[in-house]
C-alpha cells in the first residue's frame, strides 16, 4: 500500500507478518483483552436468551410429546426424526422450499444488483429512487401478502383481469410464481441496499484506471466491482437465503399452504402449533435448521476468504 | 464530465421503470385503504367512492394507536442497542485478533438460523417466569437478539473494508485521536452502521411471531400483532379497509426513516481518503 | 368436587373486601354487544367481582394458540374462556377446563338448544356452556331463481340451465383449504347418514355415505357452477361475489344479510333464503354447525364466581343483545320465538330448524389433526376422486386419531 501503512505498521501494533513469535507481545494480549471486552455484551445477550430454547426445542424433538396428553410424554431418541424423514409431506414441503428459495433468490441477486446500481450511478433523482426501492422492504410482510392476493383474485383485483381472469391462485405453478413475485418485490430491496453498500466502498479511482487501461463497462464491472465487493455479497446473499428457505408469511397468506404451495416452515408450523405435537413439530425445526447451516456452510466454504472474521487485514 | 440528454433520459428511464414497479403495489394498499367496503368487489385501481373511514374507524379506538406507540419505542430501543452491540463486537472482529472469534461468528449464525417457531414457546415461559411477558422490555429483548447477528455480519463487512491506517496517518499529521476518529473514521463507518440501522429497525418493526406469542394486551402489542385483532363487520368478513388502512399510516415511519437516512448510506467518500 | 366446594366458599381472595377480576378471553367483538355484556354483569355482581374484556385474535387458529399457550404454562390470569365449537374435547382432555356439575350444569343445560350442548359435552360430562350458535343457509337469487332447490343435484342443474342461458349461475361455497372446506364436507356427510367417527370417536367410519358426499362435492367443483376461484375462498369471498352479481346460489351464514341490505340495496329486493340443500331427497340436511361455548380455565383463582359471570355472559338478555347488534345466532331455544328478533333475523325459524337437525363435528381430543387431514383431501374439490379420496382419508384419519406421524 501507501508509505504510511509500511510506517505504521512498524510501530505499535503487530502485524500478521510477525505472528510466529510464540510468546505473545503486549500489543497481542492488549487486542486479545479487548477483543473479548467488546464482544462480551453481545455474547452475553445472545446466550442468556437463545441458549435455553434451543436446548429445549432439541430435547422435545427427541421426545413422543403431545401437548393434549402432557401425561404420556416419553423418550424416544430419534424416533420423530425417522418419522419425518420417512414421510412424503416432508420431502414435497422441501421440494417446494428449494424451488422457491432458488428461483427467488437468484431473481433477487440480479435484480438487487442492478437496482444497486441504479442507485448508486443515477444522476438526478437519487433521494427518490433510493426511497421508493427501500418502501416495499418497509411495508408489514403479512400487509403486502395480503395485497397480492385481493390483486390477483377474479372481479376483486386489478392483476387477475391482466391474466384473463382465471384464478392463478388456485393453480400450483401459478401460484407458486405469484408466491415468488411476493417474495421478490418484497425483500429484492434488502439485497440492494447491501450490495449498494458495497459497491459504494468501492474506490472510483480503481475504476478510472480501469477505464484508462482501455476495459469496457462489462470488463470493469466483473474484474474489478464484483471481486471487491464480495464480503457485502456474501453477506447478502447469506442472510438472503437462509431467509427465504424459511419462507412462511406470504405462503400462509396467499394460499395457506394449500394447493401443495406448503413450504417446510408451515409443515412445522402446522405440526407445532394446530397439530400441538411438540415432538414432531421440534423435530422439523431441527431438521431445517440442518438444512440452513447446510446451505449457509456451502456458501461461506463458497466464498473463502470473503467470511467476516477470517484475516484481519492491517 | 458534461453529461449528455441521451444519459438522462436514460436515466430517467430506467428510474422511473424501477420506481413504478416498486411503487405500483403500494399504491394499490393505499387505493384499498381508501375504498368504501361496498365497492371492494370491483377490479377497479382507484376507488370509485373515495372515504376516510377507514381510517377513522381505526382511530375510534385507543388500540390502534397505543400499537404504533409500542412499534416505534421498542424498535427505536431495539435498533439503537442491537446496533451498539453490534458494531463493538463487529470491530472485534474486523480489527482484533482473540480466540473464539470463529465461536462467536458461528454463533451469531446459529440463532441466525434456527427456526423462531420453536424458540417460542420456551422464551414465553421464560418471560413469564421472569415477569416480562406482555412488557416492553419482553419484546426488546428477544428483538436484539435476534437483530445481533444480522448487525455483526453486516458491520464486520463493513469494518474489514475501511482503512484503519488512516487513523494513524491522521494522528501522525497532527490530529487528536478524537480527531482521528471523528473527522477520519466516523464518516466512513458511518454508512454500514445506518445500512444496519435500518436494516436492524425494519425487522424490529415488521416481527409478527414474537409480537403475537410474547405480548397479550396494549401495553406492549405492536402494530404487526393488532392487524391480527382487527374486525370487519362480522367475525367472517376481512376488515380489508382497516388493515390498509392500518398499513398505510405504519409505513409513513418508514418512508421518513428511509428518506432522512439514505444520504447517509452511499459513502462516496472513501474516493478522497485513499488517495496519495 | 373441589368446584363444587369453591362454589360453595364462593372462590377464596374475593371475600376480604377487594373485587375480584374475572379475566374473559374471548373473539374481538366489534359490534359491541360483548361489551355490552361484560358490563351488564359486573354491575349485576353486587361488587363482587370486575369483568375485564380481554380479545383474542380475529382467526380462530390465533385465539386457540393463545389459549393453549398461556392454559398449557398454567397461567393463573385466564378464567373465562370464549372456545370455538371444536376445541372442547380437546381442552377437556388436556385437563385445561373445568366440569360444569350441580347447580350450574342444570342452569347451563335448561332452555338451550341441544346439538349446541351437544358440543359443549366430552365423554358424558359437560365441559361449557354455549354462549351463541352459527349455521348455514341457502341464498338465492329469486329473480333468476323462481322455486328453489332441495337437494344438492337439483341445485347444480339448475345452474347448469342457467349457464346455458348465459345468466349468473354461480353456486358459492366455500372450497379453500382450511375449516369452511371441513364444514362442508362434514355437512354433506351427515347429509348423507354418515360420519367421521362411531360414537365413542375411537376408530373411523366414513364408508359409502362419505363417498356419496365426495361424489357431490367433486360434481359440483367440475361443473359451470362452480366459481374460478371456488378452491381459494372463504366465507367473505362468497359473499363478495354474490354480492357482485355473478352468482344465483350461496351457502354461508347470515351474516350475509345485512351485508347485502347495506352494499346492494337494489340486489337486495331479490335475495331470499331456505333451509341447506339436502343430499339425499328425503332425508333433511344436518348442517354442521359453529359457535362459541363458554368454559372456565383449570387454573383460575375464582372458579366460583367464574362459573356465576359466565352463565350471566350468556344469559337470555344478554344473547338477545348478540343476537340484534351482533348477528349471531343465539343457543336459547326459546329467543327464537322473540318478536323482537323479527326485523334483523326473519330468516329465525329456518335457523331454529337447521340448529335442531344439525350436526357437529367430530368429537375428539385430536380434531385439529382430523381437520387438516379432511382439508387437504377435500380441497381443491375438483382433486377429489370419491373412492380413493375416502379410502386414503380413512387411512391418514386412523393415524391422525392416534396423533401418529405428522400432518401436512
Amino acid at each position: 500500500m501507501s508509505l504510511n501503512t509500511q510506517a505504521v505498521a512498524a510501530g505499535e501494533v503487530q502485524t500478521e507478518t510477525q505472528a510466529p513469535r510464540r510468546q505473545l507481545s503486549e500489543g497481542a494480549r492488549a487486542d486479545r483483552r479487548l477483543g473479548w471486552m467488546l464482544c462480551a455484551p453481545a455474547v452475553i445477550v445472545m446466550i442468556a436468551v437463545t441458549a435455553y430454547p434451543i436446548v429445549y426445542a432439541v430435547i422435545l424433538s427427541l421426545q413422543r410429546y403431545d401437548l393434549r396428553f402432557p401425561g404420556q410424554a416419553k423418550f424416544i431418541g430419534l424416533g420423530n426424526y425417522a418419522a419425518v424423514l420417512s414421510s412424503p409431506y416432508w420431502w414435497q414441503a422441501l421440494k417446494i422450499t428449494l424451488i422457491i428459495t432458488v428461483i427467488s433468490v437468484i431473481f433477487e441477486f440480479v435484480l438487487g444488483m442492478l437496482l444497486a446500481l441504479l442507485m448508486h450511478r443515477t444522476i438526478f433523482g437519487r433521494g427518490t429512487v433510493r426511497t421508493s426501492i427501500l418502501v416495499p422492504y418497509g411495508i408489514v410482510t403479512v400487509v403486502a401478502a395480503f395485497s397480492w392476493q385481493y390483486a390477483w383474485t377474479p372481479s376483486t383485483g386489478y392483476l387477475a383481469a391482466v391474466f384473463g381472469n382465471g384464478a392463478p391462485l388456485t393453480h400450483t405453478f401459478q401460484a407458486l410464481a405469484i408466491i415468488i413475485l411476493a417474495e421478490v418485490w418484497k425483500t429484492t430491496p434488502f439485497m440492494a441496499l447491501l450490495l449498494l453498500a458495497g459497491l459504494a466502498l468501492v474506490p472510483e479511482d480503481l475504476q478510472k484506471a480501469g477505464q484508462v487501461d482501455g476495459a469496457t463497462a462489462w470488463q470493469r464491472f466483473t474484474r474489478i466491482t464484483l471481486p471487491l465487493m464480495k464480503p457485502a455479497i456474501l453477506v447478502a446473499l447469506l442472510f438472503r437465503t437462509l431467509d427465504a428457505f424459511r419462507i412462511f408469511d406470504n405462503i400462509f397468506v396467499l394460499t395457506s399452504g394449500g394447493q401443495n404451495t406448503g413450504s417446510v416452515s408451515i409443515l412445522g408450523y402446522d405440526n407445532l402449533f394446530t397439530a400441538l405435537n411438540l415432538g414432531i413439530g421440534s423435530a422439523i425445526s431441527i431438521l431445517i435448521f440442518i438444512c440452513v447451516a447446510i446451505i449457509a456452510f456451502l456458501f461461506i466454504k463458497g466464498f473463502g476468504a470473503a467470511a467476516p472474521g477470517t484475516q484481519v487485514k492491517r | 464530465m458534461a453529461v449528455t440528454a441521451r444519459q438522462r433520459t436514460g436515466w430517467g428511464a430506467a428510474n422511473t421503470i424501477v420506481v413504478i414497479l416498486a411503487l405500483v403495489p403500494v399504491l394499490w394498499i393505499v387505493s384499498l385503504s381508501f375504498k368504501d367496503p361496498a365497492t371492494v368487489t370491483d377490479a377497479t385501481f382507484w376507488p370509485k367512492k373515495w372515504t376516510l373511514e377507514n381510517y377513522r374507524g381505526i382511530f375510534k379506538t385507543s388500540e390502534f394507536t397505543h400499537a404504533l406507540l409500542n412499534s416505534i419505542g421498542i424498535a427505536i430501543i431495539s435498533t439503537l442497542i442491537a446496533v451498539v452491540l453490534a458494531s463493538m463486537a463487529a470491530y472485534a472482529v474486523a480489527r482484533l485478533e482473540f480466540p473464539g472469534k470463529g465461536l462467536l461468528i458461528g454463533m451469531s449464525l446459529l440463532i441466525a438460523m434456527f427456526p423462531a417457531i420453536s424458540l417460542v414457546t420456551p422464551l414465553f415461559n421464560i418471560e413469564r417466569a421472569l415477569h416480562l411477558f406482555d412488557t416492553w422490555p419482553g419484546l426488546i429483548i428477544p428483538y436484539i437478539t435476534f437483530g445481533l447477528p444480522l448487525g455483526i455480519y453486516t458491520l464486520s463487512a463493513f469494518f474489514r473494508e475501511i482503512p484503519w491506517e488512516l487513523e494513524k496517518a491522521a494522528k501522525m499529521d497532527g490530529a487528536t485521536p478524537f480527531q482521528a476518529f471523528t473527522k477520519v473514521i466516523a464518516p466512513l463507518a458511518a454508512p454500514g452502521m445506518f445500512t444496519t440501522a435500518i436494516l436492524v429497525f425494519i425487522f424490529c418493526w415488521n416481527d409478527f411471531l414474537f409480537a403475537i406469542s410474547l405480548t397479550s394486551t396494549t401495553r406492549a402489542r405492536t402494530v404487526p400483532a393488532a392487524i391480527g385483532f382487527f374486525t370487519g363487520s362480522s367475525q367472517f368478513t376481512a376488515p380489508t379497509g382497516s388493515i390498509s388502512a392500518a398499513a398505510v399510516i405504519i409505513t409513513i415511519p418508514i418512508i421518513l426513516f428511509v428518506l432522512f437516512f439514505q444520504r447517509r448510506i452511499v459513502a462516496g467518500l472513501t474516493s478522497g481518503a485513499v488517495k496519495g | 368436587m373441589a368446584a363444587q366446594l369453591l362454589a360453595a366458599c364462593g372462590g377464596g381472595s374475593a371475600g376480604s373486601g377487594g373485587r375480584a377480576t374475572l379475566n374473559f378471553y374471548s373473539f374481538p367483538d366489534n359490534s359491541g354487544a360483548v361489551q355490552q355484556a361484560v358490563d351488564t354483569c359486573t354491575k349485576n355482581s353486587g361488587g363482587r367481582y370486575v369483568i375485564k374484556y380481554n380479545k383474542l385474535p380475529n382467526a380462530a387458529d390465533g385465539q386457540r394458540q393463545q389459549l393453549v399457550r398461556r392454559l398449557a404454562a398454567r397461567d393463573t390470569s385466564l378464567d373465562i374462556l370464549g372456545l370455538d365449537v371444536t376445541w372442547e374435547a380437546e381442552f377437556a382432555e388436556a385437563g385445561w377446563i373445568r366440569e360444569w356439575t350441580g347447580d350450574n350444569k342444570t342452569s347451563a343445560s335448561d332452555g338451550t338448544l341441544k346439538v349446541p350442548l351437544e358440543t359443549a359435552t366430552w365423554k358424558g360430562k359437560l365441559y361449557a356452556v354455549p354462549y351463541n350458535s352459527n349455521t348455514q343457509l341457502l341464498w338465492y337469487r329469486s329473480d333468476l331463481v323462481p322455486n328453489p332447490p332441495k337437494t344438492w343435484n337439483e341445485m347444480i342443474d339448475m345452474s347448469v340451465a342457467l349457464a346455458k342461458q348465459g345468466k349468473p349461475h354461480l353456486i358459492e361455497i366455500q372450497g379453500a383449504q382450511y375449516e369452511g372446506a371441513v364444514v362442508w364436507f362434514n355437512t354433506l356427510l351427515a347429509s348423507a347418514g354418515g360420519s367421521v367417527l362411531n360414537a365413542d370417536a375411537t376408530s373411523v367410519t366414513l364408508g359409502q355415505p362419505a363417498v356419496d358426499a365426495l361424489t357431490v362435492m367433486k360434481r359440483l367443483a367440475t361443473s359451470p357452477a362452480a366459481d374460478p376461484s371456488l378452491s381459494v375462498q372463504m366465507e367473505d369471498a362468497n359473499r363478495l361475489a354474490m354480492e357482485s352479481g355473478t352468482a344465483a346460489f350461496e351457502i354461508n351464514y347470515p351474516f350475509v344479510y345485512p351485508s347485502m341490505k347495506m352494499n346492494q340495496p337494489q340486489l337486495f329486493k331479490s335475495f331470499k333464503w331456505t333451509l341447506y340443500p339436502r343430499v339425499k331427497a328425503d332425508e333433511p340436511s344436518h348442517v354442521t354447525i359453529g359457535g362459541i361455548d363458554l368454559a372456565i380455565s383449570e387454573y383460575s383463582p375464582h372458579p366460583g364466581l367464574a362459573f356465576e359471570a359466565a352463565l350471566c355472559l350468556r344469559n337470555r338478555e344478554n344473547q338477545k343483545v348478540a343476537a340484534i347488534k351482533g348477528g349471531l345466532p343465539p343457543t336459547i331455544a326459546d329467543l327464537y320465538d322473540d318478536p323482537s328478533l323479527q326485523e334483523n333475523y326473519p330468516f329465525r325459524k329456518d335457523i331454529r330448524t337447521s340448529l335442531e337437525n344439525a350436526s357437529v363435528r367430530p368429537k375428539t381430543p385430536a380434531y385439529q389433526n382430523l381437520s387438516i387431514v379432511i382439508g387437504h383431501t377435500v380441497s381443491p374439490p375438483r382433486g377429489i376422486n370419491p373412492t380413493s379420496s375416502e379410502k386414503s382419508m380413512r387411512g391418514q384419519l386412523k393415524d391422525a386419531l392416534a396423533s401418529k406421524g405428522l400432518i401436512p
